[in-house]
This record gives structure tokens, C-alpha cells and sequence, in this order.
């Protein structure tokens, strides 16, 4: 079993550690990290519950390998709230308008859109409309709650997201 | 209202739910988050053979891989445990019991055939491919019709001959009669596909037995914690009382987690056998191919109607694709449903229902939110084509043939009393909300720009919880519903129900009904499930949509015990009598004399610490279990009104505008309400349109990814509008179930307004499902059928 030492950033905290140079980013957060918010529900690519922010972007984390993650910086949604407890304001907004069920895919749709209202801070275009919206959420899915609750949490989210709060 | 629920304040109101902050922080323990010490990883290797007899399996090469703990074949795995089974005293049941890994005969790809423990799932999956079997192929039986051909092999020999898991047919009204006196008759079929719940957690359990004491705890991703332990007990030979099953987290269900499965089996056995902890957790290949799929039947509906659209008589043929191995419940329970209620809010004087339950060589045929859904289905587009048949609109066929409130309390011919059931009502609003004369205007205007629209409308009644009556036609228990609610020493409360809520927020609406009931802070309650050593019994855990009455029955009634013990104590303390009395934010005081006040906390302290001293004759027991027997039960009902459009080159159907008028009763919460409703019509959508659990002729599996077993998106998805009826009974608890009915409803009303766009360019309707893009095409006459 070959291994390889990394240095990675994981919602702040620097650790260089050993992985298996076969072992996905996904299985590397969960296993190594004990960081089980991000979820798995196809390990192939398309649920997006294993959502992931590297670098500044949204990634899938099932379909890579710890490794390339080598010098990155990753956001988890444990990485969101505040020490204290309070909820992100992606994560408020979302509580506020009851967007989830069972919560499976929730970490998946949080960093999502929590990557839509990072955008919109850097100042770049986002999607507006609720159509925009359902596209842009689209490499997520929700089995319990049928996205119209998850959209009304995206826009909320979306209209707080000014630059101004974190 | 009479008798009235004197439910008032958080009920109602559209809580924050206690479950979310848990799962936005990503701090909640799903099955796959579970972390137990020494823990070790199972794989499953899966038949690639439809249908075969194994001829050898070596395992050698496995066992020498490094990090392997141990392999199980099909016969090392049924030398420690009993076979599973199914079977209950239901006349003419063929219920073949079958072990937890295949050893002799394999019955389906994805069958069981190995099972490797390992240090690590990575382990455990590179030596389950060094397992080498060799099986020698049988005819596959892949539909009911092979399965029912003269001289069709027999997937289970003589236990199920002719491959007849049951059949039954039974008469109501007088059939014969009917059909002699009708102006019409009127013929419609459907072949509907098979498709899966496909909860975004995947089925999994982490076993662990205590050499030492000889405990077996098995965490599982359940809907039911005590019908787990008790089936899962004999099989893997474990005493039930040094056997716990717990539940924590669960990533959806949709009916799937309610059976205990082999793969349960196997890794409870492997826990017991290796001394240790064992877990497994189903990847989605693994789940598309083996967990099973529902809604694979084919019915035959021939109805004698009057020249006014008069319903008078009904024959329904039912085949039902059972796959191959049973689960629970009986596959009879589902033709039991569909035979009950089939004839829906409707007047129907004769009936007659035959059904045949075929075994096939293909994953369980399993529980999908609303098993029955098929009848809605095939009722509410048989209701347009005698429309269309007698020159009537929809709305008119149904209104001539609905049960009011008027009628009722009246029964259905399948002996099931309706009352209080409001379908008619909510359809009466439905058609007050929509122009039909601007719906046509609109459809005509476009159809000159060469674009097509389509409209249709449903009705039904959804069991939630049902009544007695109807489960017992149906042939299951209606059970009643326990919870013990326990006034902490501090003045807190905790209540312990044997629901195992996976989403529909019952840790929220149960607790806004006990604060409701008792007086205490929403965020002073907790609610604990998913534990058999915690929870009163129930063999139903979460399911059937019968919490909003049957749980919410329970906390309700033990609250207002435990309501009665603590105030007849403060009536002592206060001195005051206890009509005087009220309870708010956890205080008991004197109504208009808000000095003479006591909090629950100190009554609380007293009746645990000092129970003698508190005042005679009271009752100080602080803990109650309350066990609600749902006063008669009944029904939900909705209706649906759906707007598309069909691209005609393309063949896509966008769903341009969704209606629903339901009535649930008194809501909880109604956010809770319209996310069960709205997600409930999305799971029925994607069934139609997108979703198919399919098999090649020869019986692989062809959908093992989200590939190719398409998964609705938001994008696909329309904006669902809601209207609220809330009809009051005089029930103490008027609140009914909402979980199953947009599953079930949603897909009759999407498919009349596919067949009334198909009418509009003469194409004929839709007989067999799922609607891809390229069935329409062929509906639509555009390319030929494959
Ligand atoms: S688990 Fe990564 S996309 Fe589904
Ligand atoms: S809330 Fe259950 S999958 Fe989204």
C-alpha cells in the first residue's frame, strides 16, 4: 500500500499527514479527518452531497484523490459556523426557510450555495432568478424535499450575501 | 369544533425545526459516520447471473490478502444463522425463505454470493475480487408474463408454482348487474415501470456484539427499530433481550427501510461470529442493483359507466412483479392496498379485483412512498377517458361520481367507512381556482403557434393513518401508537417514541405539541427514537404517513395525563381548584392572580426526590405511557391540477404550473406540511419522466449508476403551488398524514395532462410508463417504437 505525505488546510488548521495515494478526498475528510459532514450518496460524481470548497471553488471530493489536494486550502461545512455556534448566514438563511429533510444531501447544497454567495461577494456575476438558481443547483440532488425549499434558502441566502457580512 | 383539540400556540405555526441545526452543521450520525472501536469493513460480492445454480466458489486467494479478517461464502455464512422468512398465515402465500448469502441457487444480479471482512472497505473490495465462483446460467423469468408462460421455468421450484407468489380475486356488488345495464363500457390499461426510492443515504447497518456480556448492538439506517430487532433476531440466533437496535440519523427511506434485509443478516452474524464490530454501508451501485425497486405492475381496468358518465360497475386485473425474494411486508399487503383502495372518493356499486403476484429473476419488489399509489394512478385516468368516452369534461366525471361530504358516513364498496373525507371538497376548490375556458383558449392559441399544452387533473384518498375497516380489508394491523413522556426532575421533558423519523420532522412537530399540551418551552423538550432499549414497542416505526395522527395521538394523550398529575398537585400547593389553574413557560399559577404561582420544575423535583411528601392522594409517578388508538382513524385527500408543455422534437415534457389543493386536517406545522407535499409530488414526477429501474432481456441490470437511473433535479422541477382546506373533525387529534399522497397523486394528474396534450394532436394514450423523451416521441407519432 503505497502512502504519500501531504500538507493540506482543512477549514483553517494546517496538518501534513500520510494518505494512501489511492484514497479519495471524500474518504481522506471522513476517515482521516473524522470530518463526516461531507457525505456520499453516488461516489461517482453526480449527487453533489460530497460537495466541497478547494481553493475557493466547489468541488466534488468522491471524484479525487487525497492527494491532489496537496498545498490546498478546503472548506467544509464544519468549517462554516462560528465557534460559538451560530450559524453561517447560508446556514440561517436555509434553517429559515425549512430547505431540508433528512439532511443527507444538505452538506452538498450548503457548500454549494455557500460558493454562490462567495462569488457574489468577489463581486461576480450569480444567478438571480429562481430558474437561475434551480441551474445552478442542479449538480446537487435532493430526494426528500423536491428543491422548492432549498431554492427559497438559496435566495435568501443570495440577497444577504453583499460583501458586507461574512 | 366538538370535543375540540384544545391545541393552541406552537401548533399550527410553522416552527423552526429542532433536527435543523444538527444537519446544516454537518454534526449528525448517519450510518457511514459511525466510528466504533477495532471496527472492521464489510464488502458484498454480487451474483453477475440473473438466474443460475453456483457450482463452486473459492475463496483462497481472498482470505490471504492482507487486512482480511474473514470470508463468508453462502455456506459458511448459513452454518450460524437460520434462513430468512417471511411467511405469514395468509391463504395461498408462497413465501420462499431464503438465506442471507446465495450457496446454492442465485435468483438475481446483485444477489449476495460473499461476503469479505476487512480492515478497511478498500481491503475488503480488492479481495472480494480475487473470489472466484463459477455459475452455471438457468433461463432468467424477467416479467410477469414470461413468469406466468406455460412451461416458464420455476424460479423457486414447487414452493412457488408457476412462479405464483399469490393470486386472489374477490367480488363486491352484484358485477354482473352492472355490466348488463351500461350505456358504455369503457377499457383501460397500464403498464407501469419499475423505479426505487433511492434515498440519498444508502441502506447500512454497523454490528457490534460484546463477547464479554454477550450483547449484539445493531445501529442501523432504519425506518423501524423493533421489527428490525425481532426479525433480525431469530435469524442470527441472538436472544432478544441481549439484542438492541438503534437508529440515528437517517438520510431518507421512502418505504425502502422498512424491511430488514440479508445483508443485515450477514454483518449481525459476522459481529457475532468475528467478536467485534462489523460495518457496512452499500455504495449506490450496489443499492441501484440490489436494494430493490417498486411500482412494476400491470393493470387492466374495464368499467360499465352510464351514458352520463355514472360510474356503475368496475373489473380491475392486477400482475405484480415481485422480483425474486420477499421482504416485509408480504407482497399481499400491496394487492390488498391497491384492491382497497382503488375505488377512491368515489360512488362505485360493483367491483370486481383479481390480482396476480409473479415472482421474477430481479431485485425484492419493494415499499415506495404510497406502495399502493398505482390505484390513484389508474382510477384517475380511467375517470378521463369515461369523460372523453361520454362527451363530458373531466371535472364533470367527477363531479357526478364523487363522494361529498353530504354523502358520507357512507361506505366504499370495498367496506371501508368514509367520513369526514374531503376529496370532493378540495377538487370543488381545485376547479374554483383554475379557468378551464382560459386553459383551453390558451392550449388552442397555442397549438396554432405549433406548440402543444396539456392539463389534467386527480383526486384521491390517502390511508393516513387509515381507519381499522381498512386496514383489516387490506389484511395488516392497525396498531396503536405509544409514547412515554417523562417530566425530568428540572422540570424538562423527554419523550420516547418508537417513530424513527428520517426527515419528517417529528422531533419539531412532536415537541410543538407537547408544549403545546403542557405548557413548557419548545427547546425544554427532547425527543428520543430510533433506540429498542429506550422506546416503547411499535412494529411500525416511521411509515404509512401515520405519525401526524398516531404519534402526535399519543404525545398528546400522555401529555395531558402527565398535565393532570402536575396540576393536582399545584391545586394542593396554590390551594386553588384546578380549573383555575394554568400552565405557561413551565409554571403552574392561579388564572388572574399571577402571584400564586409554583413552577412545574419544583412540583417535578418533589414528586422524584420526596414523592412522600408531596400531597396525599396525588399522584406523583412523572413518567406516563400513553397508548393512542387513533379515535377510528382516517383519511387525507388532495387534488392535483398539472400544466406541460411537449417540446415535439425533442420529446421533453416541462411541467409549466402545479396545483394542489389538499387537506390534511389540522397541520402542525405547516411547513413541515407543504415539504412533504411539494417533495412528495417531485419523487412522483421523477417517476414518470425520468426514473427507471431497468433489466435487459436476459436480466442484467442496466441503470447501476445516477448515469443512467436519472434522478430529478432542480431544474426538471416545477414550482408547486398549495392550497391549505384543513377540514376540522371532532376528533381530539384532527391531524392526518401527508407523507405519501403528492407520490401518489402527482403522477395521475401529470399523465392526464400527457394524454390531453396526445389527444389534441389525435395520438392515442399513454399505456406504459416511464414518459422519456423517447416515448413521447413515439406517443407522438414522430418516430417508430422500438
Ligand atoms: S458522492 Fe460525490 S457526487 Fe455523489
Ligand atoms: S433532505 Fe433528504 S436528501 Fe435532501
Amino acid at each position: 500500500m503505497s502512502t504519500r505525505e501531504i500538507t493540506v488546510t482543512v477549514n483553517g488548521r494546517k496538518r501534513t499527514v500520510h494518505v494512501e495515494v489511492r484514497r479519495t478526498l471524500a474518504d481522506f475528510l471522513r476517515e482521516d479527518l473524522g470530518l463526516t459532514a461531507t457525505h456520499l450518496g453516488c461516489e461517482h460524481g453526480v449527487c453533489g452531497a460530497c460537495t466541497v470548497v478547494v481553493d475557493g471553488q466547489t468541488e466534488r471530493s468522491c471524484t479525487q484523490l487525497a492527494v491532489q489536494a496537496d498545498g490546498r486550502e478546503i472548506t467544509t461545512v464544519e468549517g462554516l459556523a462560528a465557534a460559538d455556534g451560530t450559524l453561517h448566514p447560508v446556514q440561517q438563511a436555509l434553517r429559515d426557510n425549512h430547505s431540508f429533510q433528512c439532511g443527507f444531501c444538505t452538506p452538498g447544497f450548503v457548500m454549494s450555495i455557500y460558493g454562490m454567495c462567495e462569488e457574489k461577494k468577489a463581486g461576480r456575476p450569480v444567478p438571480c432568478s429562481r430558474e437561475e438558481i434551480r441551474e445552478e443547483l442542479s449538480g446537487n440532488i435532493c430526494r426528500c424535499t423536491g428543491y422548492q425549499s432549498i431554492v427559497d434558502g438559496a435566495e435568501a441566502a443570495l440577497a444577504g450575501a453583499d460583501g458586507g457580512d461574512s | 369544533m366538538a370535543g375540540g383539540s384544545a391545541i393552541s400556540g406552537l401548533v399550527g405555526a410553522s416552527v423552526h425545526r429542532k433536527e435543523d441545526r444538527t444537519i446544516l452543521t454537518g454534526t449528525g450520525r448517519y450510518i457511514d459516520d459511525v466510528q466504533e472501536r477495532g471496527m472492521l469493513h464489510c464488502h458484498f460480492l454480487r451474483s453477475t447471473v440473473a438466474h443460475g445454480r453456483i457450482v463452486s466458489i473459492d475463496a483462497s486467494a481472498a482470505r490471504e490478502v492482507e487486512g482480511v479478517v474473514r470470508v463468508f461464502t453462502g455456506a459458511d455464512m448459513s452454518a450460524i444463522t437460520e434462513d430468512l422468512s417471511f411467511a405469514q398465515p395468509i391463504p395461498g402465500l408462497h413465501s420462499p425463505s431464503y438465506p442471507a448469502i446465495a450457496h446454492d441457487v442465485v435468483r438475481f444480479v446483485g444477489e449476495p454470493v460473499a461476503m469479505v471482512v476487512a480492515e478497511s472497505r478498500y481491503i475488503a473490495e480488492d479481495a472480494a475480487g480475487l473470489i472466484e465462483i463459477d455459475i452455471d446460467p438457468l433461463e432468467p423469468v424477467m416479467s410477469t408474463t414470461a413468469g406466468l408462460a406455460d412451461g416458464a421455468p420455476e424460479i423457486f421450484g414447487d414452493v412457488v408454482p408457476g412462479n405464483v407468489v399469490h393470486t386472489d380475486e374477490q367480488l363486491f356488488g352484484d358485477i354482473e348487474a352492472a355490466f348488463s345495464q351500461a350505456d358504455h363500457i369503457v377499457e383501460q390499461s397500464l403498464d407501469q415501470h419499475r423505479w426505487a426510492c433511492n434515498p440519498m443515504e444508502t441502506r447500512g447497518g454497523v454490528a457490534t456484539y460484546e463477547t464479554g456480556s454477550g450483547q449484539l448492538t445493531y445501529e442501523a439506517s432504519t425506518q423501524t427499530t423493533h421489527t428490525l430487532r425481532f426479525l433480525l433476531a431469530g435469524w442470527i440466533r441472538q436472544p432478544i433481550h441481549q439484542f438492541r437496535v438503534t437508529a440515528n440519523n437517517i438520510g431518507g427511506g421512502f418505504g425502502l427501510k422498512f424491511s430488514a434485509y440479508r445483508e443485515d443478516v450477514a454483518v449481525c452474524a459476522a459481529a457475532k461470529a468475528i467478536g467485534g464490530s462489523v460495518k457496512w454501508v452499500e455504495d449506490r451501485n450496489e443499492h441501484l442493483v440490489a436494494a430493490g425497486a417498486a411500482r412494476e405492475e400491470q393493470l387492466t381496468l374495464t368499467a360499465a359507466v352510464k351514458a352520463d358518465g355514472t360510474l356503475l360497475g368496475l373489473r380491475v386485473t392486477m400482475k405484480l412483479d415481485a422480483g425474486a425474494y420477499p421482504i416485509n411486508p408480504p407482497s399481499t399487503v400491496y394487492a390488498g392496498l391497491v384492491r382497497t383502495t382503488l375505488p377512491g372518493p368515489y360512488k362505485l356499486p360493483a367491483y370486481h379485483f383479481q390480482h396476480h403476484i409473479v415472482a421474477t429473476n430481479k431485485a425484492s419488489y419493494i415499499s415506495l412512498r404510497g406502495p399502493w399509489a398505482v390505484e390513484t394512478l389508474v382510477r384517475e385516468r380511467l375517470m378521463d377517458k369515461i369523460a372523453e368516452t361520454c362527451g363530458i369534461s373531466p371535472v364533470e366525471v367527477r363531479n357526478r361520481n364523487l363522494i361529498t361530504l353530504d354523502d358520507q358516513p357512507t361506505k366504499m364498496i370495498t367496506n371501508v367507512t368514509l367520513e369526514n373525507v374531503t376529496a370532493a371538497e378540495t377538487f370543488q376548490k381545485l376547479v374554483e381556482m383554475v379557468d378551464l375556458d382560459e386553459i383551453k383558449r390558451e392550449q388552442e392559441d397555442a397549438r396554432r403557434e405549433g406548440r402543444l399544452l396539456g392539463f389534467g387533473v386527480g383526486t384521491f384518498i390517502e390511508p393516513a393513518p387509515g381507519t381499522q375497516e381498512f386496514w383489516a380489508a387490506v389484511g395488516f394491523p392497525f396498531g396503536s401508537e405509544p409514547c412515554r413522556i417523562r417530566i425530568e426532575i428540572d422540570g424538562k421533558v423527554t419523550a420516547f417514541t418508537p417513530q424513527t423519523p428520517h426527515g419528517q420532522s417529528h422531533e419539531t412537530t412532536l415537541s410543538q405539541l407537547i408544549a403545546d399540551e403542557l405548557g413548557v418551552g419548545f427547546d425544554d423538550i427532547r425527543i428520543v427514537y430510533g433506540d429498542t432499549d429506550a422506546t416503547p414497542f411499535s412494529m411500525l416505526g416511521t411509515g404509512g404517513s401515520r405519525a401526524a395522527t398516531m404519534a402526535s395521538g399519543a404525545v398528546v394523550y400522555g401529555s395531558r395525563e402527565l398535565r393532570k398529575r402536575v396540576l393536582e398537585i399545584a391545586s394542593h400547593i396554590l390551594e386553588a381548584s384546578v380549573e383555575d389553574l394554568q400552565i405557561a413557560d413551565g409554571v403552574v399559577s392561579v388564572k388572574g392572580a399571577p402571584g400564586a404561582s409554583v413552577p412545574m420544575a419544583q412540583i417535578a423535583m418533589g414528586c422524584w426526590l420526596a414523592p412522600e411528601q408531596m400531597p396525599p392522594g396525588t399522584n406523583t409517578e412523572m413518567e406516563f405511557v400513553a397508548n393512542y388508538d387513533g379515535e377510528g382513524g382516517g383519511f387525507s385527500q388532495a387534488s392535483h391540477a398539472c400544466w406541460i408543455e411537449v417540446d415535439q422534437d425533442t420529446g421533453k415534457i416541462a411541467i409549466k404550473r402545479f396545483l394542489v389543493v389538499e387537506d390534511c386536517g389540522k397541520m402542525i406545522n405547516p411547513a413541515v406540511v407543504e415539504g412533504q407535499v411539494i417533495g412528495g409530488i417531485a419523487m412522483g414526477v421523477g417517476g414518470m419522466l425520468l426514473e427507471h429501474s431497468a433489466y435487459s432481456d436476459d436480466g442484467q441490470y442496466l441503470t447501476a449508476t445516477f448515469m443512467d437511473y436519472l434522478m430529478p433535479s432542480a431544474p426538471e422541477l416545477p414550482e408547486i403551488e398549495i392550497e391549505h382546506l384543513e377540514f376540522e373533525s371532532d376528533k381530539v387529534v384532527g391531524s392526518r398524514g401527508v407523507g405519501e399522497g403528492g407520490t401518489v397523486l402527482a403522477p395521475a394528474a401529470l399523465l392526464n395532462a400527457i394524454d390531453d396534450a396526445l389527444a389534441q394532436v389525435g395520438r392515442p394514450r399513454v399505456t406504459e410508463t416511464p414518459i422519456t423523451p423517447t416515448r413521447m416521441l413515439e406517443l407522438l407519432g414522430v418516430i417508430e417504437k422500438e
